[in-house]
């Protein structure tokens, strides 16, 4: 049987459920809050949302593929325009794109032209070294680490911090092999 | 008259998750599921290997006199199969619906943890819809 | 507070304008969102009810600003003095907001003068979610919980806003009911206004 045809993020994001951005938007604001006041320190926040974004991308990761059809991607570059131009569009109905690829592509940045979880935010003096969205990083790197790809991403731009974009970086580490398991598992 | 005699799910390192019978001839004792879900992992990766082109993707169809197995592995290496009557069709679909059912109804349940064995209540009453669905589809031919 | 930074659009927040609410994300989104609010909720408690009040606090604050936001752009800053009146607002105009439909239904309580329910067959929240039978009664709705109950007291009505599972007649799963129970000075209020 023929592999379905890959669908657009345009397309995948038409046929879903959808919700209010601001349901999402103040949950969001919410979680941060909590985190804020459980935690007190901005970088164990920081640190925090990462991990929250880590859970939820290992787990995002089966809807997208299942969602999309998108086939193994050939390489890294493929990838990455299946997180901006897929990905992002089909969870949060923004648009995104990829820029500033180094020489080896295994390294861009991905910049989003609307960002849901920042609608009404603005950060307080108190908060300065808070990556308010750093729940996006988490939710990259999870997501990759199911498909074999370790990375790394951090933000470079961020338009809470005075910035005039939303910019991750995503660093590929490493391609993880597909091994048979000839050792049972612990 | 039943079309699918059961359904199996294993998780990335080859744990069964999920086993359901919806045949004659019983549940198959725990083990014993246990130990068919970590060999048909074991073939499965074999099979990748034995292919003359890299990038196989594995066994997908399995026909037997009695049965076929239809199987489906996600990218992030969680295996889907049903074991069914000799010929019936469209499985490939039924398994892309159920992967779809897990990825809304198991993942997105705060109470499940990751690889391990699906106990998630919504997903067993949307799984059995839509094998009835699918029964009563076939019937209908 | 207002952050050091610049936005290059706008020197100050206030003076962007308040979006339409039109804009949307995936229930996907949504759903791994809260799922991960309940997760991490898991891991800073020791029991169910602590895990409930938790979530419920979550939801206050929701609230608390969903009461602002609704009541400058949809009502024109009419303010609800009546019971009645915040129940439908609630019932109608917050659920549609944030669930895109208004509630099942809206009942009094028939032991208590004090109670009101509203009731989902399937709560958004709970969509995807199936609580393992060693958590009890547990409901994660009890983040909508806390919605209303910030919607309510911010409006001055306070209350004790709390989530069950009704098992009902005909249905496979039992529906979502959030019990208001109004505090007295909200009674007696309503009394005089006649």
């Amino acid at each position: 049987m023929a592999p379905a045809a890959p669908r657009s993020g345009e397309a995948i994001f038409s046929s879903v459920d959808r919700v209010n951005a601001e349901l999402f938007t103040l949950t969001y604001g919410a979680i941060v809050r909590q985190l804020l006041n459980d935690l007190e320190e901005v970088e164990e926040v920081n640190k925090q949302l990462d991990q929250m974004g880590y859970n939820i991308g290992i787990r995002l990761i089966d809807e997208f593929l299942a969602k999309s059809n998108v086939s193994r991607c050939v390489d890294f570059k493929e990838t990455a325009d299946m997180i901006a131009k897929v990905g992002f569009k089909m969870f949060l109905g923004v648009t995104a794109s990829v820029t500033k690829w180094d020489a080896d592509g295994s390294c861009c940045s991905i910049v989003l032209e609307e960002n849901p979880l920042v609608d009404f935010v603005e950060l307080p003096d108190t908060c300065q070294g808070l990556y308010y969205c750093n729940i996006l990083s988490g939710v990259i790197r999870g997501a990759l680490e199911m498909v074999a790809m370790k990375t790394e991403v951090t933000w470079i731009r961020d338009m809470l911090r005075g910035d005039d974009a939303y910019e991750l970086q995503v660093k590929l580490l490493s391609q993880l092999p597909e091994e048979y398991p000839y050792k049972d598992d612990e | 008259m039943a079309a699918i005699y059961s359904l199996y799910i294993i998780n990335k390192s080859g744990g069964l998750i999920f086993y359901k019978d919806y045949g004659s001839k019983g549940r198959m004792d725990t083990n014993d599921s246990l130990r068919v879900a970590s060999l048909w992992h074991s073939m499965h990766a074999i099979s990748q290997q034995l292919s003359p082109i890299t990038g196989c993707s594995g066994i997908e169809l399995l026909e037997a006199d009695t049965f076929d197995l239809n199987c489906f592995q996600s990218l992030t290496g969680t295996k889907f199969f049903v074991v069914c009557e000799p010929g019936t069709q469209n499985m490939e679909v039924l398994l892309k619906f159920i992967y779809e059912l897990y990825t809304d109804y198991v993942l997105k349940n705060p109470f499940y943890e990751m690889e391990m064995p699906i106990r998630c209540e919504l997903f067993d009453i949307k799984l059995t819809q839509a094998i009835q669905k699918d029964r009563v589809a076939l019937l209908g031919r | 507070m207002i952050g050091a930074g610049k936005i290059k659009q706008y020197s100050n927040i206030l003076e962007k304008p308040l979006s339409k609410g039109k804009q949307e994300v995936s229930l996907s989104a949504f759903a791994f969102l809260f799922s991960e609010l309940v997760q991490y909720n898991q891991t800073q408690v020791d029991n169910i009810s602590e895990l409930e009040r938790r979530l419920e606090d979550a939801g206050y604050a929701v609230g608390a600003r969903v009461l602002e936001l609704l009541c400058h752009r949809d009502k024109g800053n009419r303010r609800e003095t009546r019971l009645l009146g915040i129940l439908s607002f609630v019932h109608s105009t917050v659920w549609k907001v944030l669930f895109g439909k208004v509630a099942d239904s809206l009942e009094k309580g028939t032991e208590h003068e004090d109670e009101y329910m509203i009731s989902e067959k399937d709560l958004l929240v709970n969509k995807f979610i199936s609580v393992p039978k060693d958590m009890g009664t547990f409901n994660c709705g009890a983040f909508v919980a806390g919605i209303v109950r910030g919607v309510l007291d911010g409006a001055g009505f306070p209350a004790v806003v709390t989530a069950h599972f009704v098992p009902m007649e005909g249905l496979q799963r039992p529906r979502t009911t959030i019990l208001i129970k109004f505090a007295e000075e909200v009674l007696q209020r309503e009394a005089r206004l006649g």
